[in-house]
Parts: C-alpha cells; structure tokens; sequence
C-alpha cells in the first residue's frame, strides 16, 4: 500500500504542479541557477497539499487495523523468540484478528519504490520537457524521438517483466515509465498542432484509454491507477469545457474499468470515488439523469458482486446526490421517486446486517424529509425557522431511540445504532433548545408542526409498544432509567411543540432537559458499569456549566472577570470532577 | 510468453496508429485547407500540460448578428455552427452563419462552437484559441502586441472543407514571429 501512496503522491503532484503556478516558476528559476530558494514556500504548498489528501485516504482506507497488524507483525515474532508464546499460540492470535500471515511479509521492497520513483521522476522530466516546447530541433524530429523512446521503453519493459528473470520490479517500472511517455507523447503532439487548451479533456482520453491494454496485458496495477486518474480528470475537464453531462465516464468506469479492478481494492475504490465525485459534481450543473445512472450503476454492482460492501454505501451516497440535483432543478416539486430506493437500501441494509449501511439509511431518511419539507414549504410559502428544523429532528431523534429499544433482541443487531443515532441527534437538538434565543420571535411553519405531530404519535406508539412487547423490562433498573429519559423528552418536545411562545419556561424546561440527560447517563453508566456512558454523562454536565456559564456572564462589561472567574472555576471543578470520575471508574473496573 | 508478445506487438500497432491518426488529420487539414489570415488581439496565460501558449482572441470571435446573415432565433451554448469567411482586404471576415446540413461546397466554412448568446452578440470558439510558444517567450509577443501598441498582429489559419482549423503562423506586422 505504500508503493500505491508513493506513486499516487507523485501523480497528484504533477497535477498541483501543472495547476499551480508556483512550480512552474520553480522550475524557471532552477533553470536560471542559483535563485532556488525564493519558492521553497510553494514547494513545501505543493508537496503538503497532495499528502494531506493521501493521508485522508489513508485512513478512510486502512485506518487502525493496517498500522495494529503492522504493529502485531513486528511483536508476534519477539514473543515466540522470548518463549512467551509458541508458534501454534501466534498462528491462532493472527487467525483471531483476521490477519493472513502473508500480509505480514509483504514488506515494502526498497528496490521497488526507488525504481518505481525513478521511472516517474523520468517521466515528469520529459513531461516537463515538452511542457518547455523546445524549438532547437523540428517538430517531426522531436515526434519521432520521443515515440521511438516510447515504443523502446515498452519492449524494454516487456522483457525484464517476462523474458528475463529476476528483474520483475524493473520491468514494472519501465512499463509505467512508458505510458507517461505515451502522454507526454500526446502532448507534444497536441502542442505542434496548437490544440487549445479548453480541449485538454482530449489529451486525457488519448492517454487514459491507450494504456489500459498495457494495464491488462501485462497485469500492471501502476497502470491502471494512472488511468483511472486519467479519466476522471477527463471527466471533469469534459463536462466542464463543454458544458455537457459526461454518460460516456459512468459508461466506461462500469463497463471496464471497475471488472478490470479484479483483486485491486485501491483500485476499484479509486473509480468509486470518481464516481461519487462526479454524481456531487451533479447537483451543481444540474445533470439529473447522470446522477441517477451513477446511483443504479453502483447499487446494481453491489447486487452482482455482493463482497464488496463500499458499492452499497456508495450507492446510497449517490442517491442522496441525485436527490439534492432533482430539488435543485424543481425546487417547488418534492421527490417522492426517493422513497423507492431509499426503501430497497433499507430492505437490503435488513437483510444483509450491514451496521454501516443503516446509519446511512438513516442519514438519508432524515436528508430526504428535509428537503421534501423544504419543497412543501416553498409551495405554501411558509418560512422555517430554527426552532421547527430543531424540534423536529428531536422528534425524530425520539422515535429513532425508542425504534432501538424496540429492536432490542431482534435477529439483526441494529439496537445499539438506532439508539446512538437518536441519542446524539436528539441530545444536539436539546442543547440548541437550552440557548433562550431559540424561542423568541416564533412564527411556527403549520407544516412542521403538523409532522411533529404526527412524529409524536409514533412515538407514543413506539414507547406503549415498548410496554407491551417486551416483557421484563421494566424489571431492570437500567431500562427504567432509559425509559425515563426517553418520557421526558417526549413530555417536553410536547410542550414546546403546543406552547412555543412560553419562552422563559420553554428555555427552562430544555435546560432541565440537559441536566437530567447528565444525571441519568452517569446513574446509567454505573448501572451497568459502562465506563463509556458514565464519562459521556460527565462530558455533558461539564458542557452544560460551560454553556451556561458564558451565556449568563458574557453580556457584563467586565470580560476579564469573566475569564478569571470563569478559568478558576474550571481548574477547582475540574480537577474534584476529575478525581471523582477516576474514583468511580477504578471502582467500576475492580468490580 | 508467446502471448503477452502478441499484446505487447498489438499495443505497440494501436499506439502507433492513434498517433499517427491524431497527425494525419491535423495535417490533412494543413495541406488541403484553405489558407486563411485573421485579425487577433492577445494576452498570456499558462497551459497545465504543455507549457507556455498565447491566448488568441479573434475579431470574428464575437459576432454581431445585426449585420451578419444568420437562420435560427436561438443558438444555445454548445451548439456546433458554421461562420462562412469572406476574404476582405487582407484579412478574412465572417460572412453568414450556417448550420451543417446548409454548406455550399465553393465557400470556406469554419466550425465553431457557441460560447454565448446575449442580446445580437453571439461569442464563439473555433478551437484556435491558443498558440503554443517555447517557454518564457509568450512574455516577449505579448508586450510586443498590447491593446496600446501600434503593432497588428494576425494569424494563419487553414480550414479544411468539413470546417476544421489549425493554427498555423502567428504575424506581428506581417513579420512572422519565429523562435528559432
């Protein structure tokens, strides 16, 4: 993986360079001699910029189980030379974490990354070369040489990969050496013939499809990395110079590149991202039908090749895209056509346990209601103001965490996100309810308040269901402490919701709100001796004096006092809180 | 093995005839086309993969649809039209707009494509738009050529019989700017 980063920071460097003007003034000065050290600054800007990017990806990608393997791969074998396990005990440790002994190996080859690093270097230079249009030696001479060395490259490549043995890893490095010969040959050849530069879109398809075969044939995985960040700048630059929707770019992505990307997860999650890429670059330019197409194609990639699960969330990333373009073309026309595979994703998030997979669902349900809200809003020429959007998403918040109450000892174990998804959105909503501001100057939307509504109902529904389907719950402290908050929310958001105007009581009642949520998550975390809980109800009682605390005294003249007083009851507090929350949590562990 | 030499050979035909395809039809349109001069007003600006070019903005860039012959009501940006071009003087000017299936064979014709329509003016784009020069030298024509100076500067043009223009030579006072 780190070859793939190595090469991958390389070519987005090319790309920072050609775009950003400071490289090119480097490369001037280099030439000039002597005057280097006026643009270390871009340089360093350019060289961040790409690892920054690669380091998101990084860990979206590998996150903590690369570097715990890597970690696990250094130590098993200490261990068994301490003798303080045998060698059956690290086969079965590894086997435990999922991790196969030859990912262990893979070690990065030094050889590797100098040669592929070399070839790229060669690469870039004469890319820049080109770039610096030479004009000592005729065009047609300059076309000859630079596809002679090309076509040369690539049979030099061929033999060390296949007719020699033992140079596998510089036949690798020739044959991506030759296909950035390849665009740079195209550039040459664009630049003798002045091609503007609006149609650069043209280069990029000329480069990014005659090197696929070389991808294929001769199984080279750089090849096919470049090429797919080849097509989708062409996409971009495509859709951007002509104004058009690219169809031919989810085309080729579906139909060859992702069935090329075989074993390659990397790669096939690049094309991925090209595609989500381009379905958000949708909403924008209003390409309606393109965004569709995207969604179906990724969802039905994930119906055929069911290992991979970033096709589904994909998909349904995809879907809330299309769902933004459509309301962006009719605002005043609400889209019920969502419903339909926002409920094929729900059934198969069901069916095939996907816990990553619901909270998407979800995010999109709660996406799709705003904007459907939004459209209706707009019909009737009603206005939303903070205090219906957070209300509701209390609401909403509520009968997600009683639906994970319900859910509770269900076949498929989807409790826990129901209940952490409508905890933190109903806990966000109560804490923007605690601020006074909130309530003044109402003018309630009858249409939110007819949702909440009907919200409350269900969640009415969903709390007696709680009575009546689950038997014995109510035995347990634990579940009677949960049950209480969830009533208490209800009660409130009832409240607010029929006497909105009641401003200093409503702001009361939403700060009580928060205080009981603190009390009852530490009575609830030593209840079950959660550490987690118990801290995230600290964390809210210390959020809660904060909050209060600046909004109370912010308005005095004297700001110093303000802080002074203010920093010293957090140093005293903080450190007794401290202490008792360590107390506790020892005697929770002990236990 | 015996295989991958027949991709490698395969690759290595396909390469070539893109290349060389990409060659010929540029320079079929040099050596057939019509040989045609344009008026231009320039500036400088930096192409991300090959290198300095000269910006060219022609004076049949913009239309005035006043005084040009012209069909349709609505020409939508994007859309593919043809400008006929008349010689006048020296230089060459549009004469009428003209959709494909409309061409004449005996006039010249260039393709161009429609970047706006405002009002009568109709701005257009005829894929001449830049003029490559080895590095750093953009900066010397340019000062040669600003909107102050008395310097005129053109460009030859060829326009085959499908509409297709390549640049040719760029003129600064009917000297031809070479970098040799």
């Amino acid at each position: 993986m780190q070859l793939y980063n190595a090469f991958l920071q390389l070519l987005i460097l090319v790309l920072a360079a050609s775009e950003h003007k400071g490289l090119s003034r480097i490369k001037g000065t280099l030439r000039l001699g002597g005057k280097i050290k006026m643009h270390y600054f871009s340089i360093l800007l350019s060289l961040a910029f790409p690892l920054g990017i690669i380091y998101v990806i990084e860990r979206l990608f590998f996150g903590r189980k690369k570097r715990f393997s890597r970690w696990l791969g250094k130590e098993l074998p200490l261990w068994q030379d301490k003798n303080i396990i045998s060698s059956e005990q690290a086969d079965a440790i590894l086997h435990f974490y999922g991790i196969k002994k030859g990912d262990l190996k893979k070690k990065m080859d030094m050889v590797k990354i100098v040669s592929l690093v070399g070839s790229v270097f060669v690469g870039l230079g004469i890319i820049f070369f080109i770039a610096s249009n030479w004009q000592r030696v005729s065009s047609n001479l300059k076309t000859v040489i630079l596809l002679g060395t090309t076509f040369i490259t690539l049979y030099l490549g061929y033999f060390f990969s296949y007719e020699k043995e033992g140079w596998i890893n510089l036949g690798k490095s020739l044959v991506l050496l030759t296909t950035l010969f390849w665009g740079a040959s195209i550039a040459l050849i664009c630049q003798i013939y002045h091609i503007p530069s609006s149609e650069n879109w043209y280069i990029m398809l000329l480069w990014a499809f005659p090197i696929l075969p070389v991808a294929i044939f001769f199984e080279n995985d750089y090849v096919y990395l470049l090429s797919s960040v080849l097509f989708i700048i062409w996409n971009f630059l495509y859709s951007y110079n002509n104004n058009l929707a690219n169809y031919y770019y989810p085309l080729i992505i579906f139909g060859l590149l992702l069935p090329m990307a075989k074993s390659s997860i990397i790669g096939r999650r690049i094309n991925i991202l090209g595609l989500l890429a381009s379905s958000m670059y949708c909403i924008y330019y209003k390409y309606e039908w393109l965004a569709l197409i995207i969604s179906i194609g990724l969802f039905l990639y994930y119906i055929i090749k069911k290992e991979e699960k970033f096709y589904l969330y994909s998909a349904s990333i995809s879907f809330v895209f299309w769902a933004f373009t459509y309301l962006n073309i009719r605002t005043k026309q609400p889209n019920f056509y969502f419903l339909v595979p926002l409920g094929v994703m729900f059934y198969l998030t069901y069916k095939d346990k996907l816990k990553e997979s619901i909270v998407l669902c979800v995010g999109n349900l709660i996406i799709w209601i705003n904007l459907t809200l939004y459209s209706f809003s707009q019909i009737l020429n009603y206005k939303i103001n903070t205090f219906d959007s957070v209300l509701l998403h209390s609401f909403i918040g509520l009968v997600l965490y009683s639906t994970g109450i319900l859910s509770q000892n269900k076949e498929v174990e989807f409790a826990k996100v129901y209940k952490l998804l409508g905890f933190l959105i109903t806990f966000v909503c109560v804490y923007f309810l605690s601020f006074k501001g909130i309530f003044q100057k109402l003018d309630q939307n009858l249409l939110y308040f007819y949702i909440c509504l009907f919200l409350a109902v269900m969640a009415a529904i969903l709390i007696l269901g709680i009575y009546d389907f689950i038997k014995g719950y109510f035995k347990n402290k634990a579940n009677r402490l949960e049950l209480t908050a969830v009533m208490m929310v209800f009660i409130a958001n009832l409240l607010f919701l029929f006497s909105a105007k009641t401003v200093v009581i409503n702001t009361m009642l939403a700060n009580i709100l928060l205080i009981s949520f603190a009390i009852i998550s530490i009575a609830l975390g030593v209840e079950l001796q959660k550490p987690s809980i118990f801290n995230m109800g600290i964390a809210i009682f210390v959020l809660f004096i904060i909050t209060r605390y600046i909004d109370i005294t912010w308005e005095l003249s004297e700001k110093s006092l303000f802080f002074i007083i203010g920093g010293l009851i957090m140093l005293i507090g903080g450190s007794f809180l401290e202490k008792q929350r360590r107390k506790i949590i020892q005697r929770m562990k002990s236990e | 093995m015996k295989k991958k030499r027949i991709f490698l050979i395969g690759i290595i035909i396909l390469w070539i005839i893109i290349a060389v395809g990409v060659i010929l039809s540029k320079q079929w349109t040099l050596s057939t086309g019509t040989r045609v001069l344009l008026e231009t007003v320039p500036v400088d600006p930096r192409d991300l993969l090959r290198g300095d070019y000269v910006v060219l903005n022609y004076k049949i860039g913009t239309l005035d649809l006043t005084k040009i012959n012209y069909k349709k009501q609505y020409y939508k940006p994007g859309e593919i039209i043809y400008v006929k071009l008349e010689p006048r003087e020296k230089y060459w000017e549009a004469g009428e707009i003209r959709e494909k299936k409309y061409i004449e064979q005996d006039g010249v014709y260039i393709k161009a494509k429609v970047k706006s329509f405002y009002e009568h003016n109709l701005r257009l784009d005829y894929g001449i738009n830049s003029y490559f020069v080895p590095e750093g030298r953009g900066k010397d024509i340019e000062t040669s050529m600003r909107s102050g100076s008395n310097n005129q500067v053109s460009v030859e043009v060829y326009i085959d019989r499908f509409g297709n223009a390549v640049l040719s030579k760029i003129y600064i006072n009917d000297n031809e700017v070479k970098f040799n």
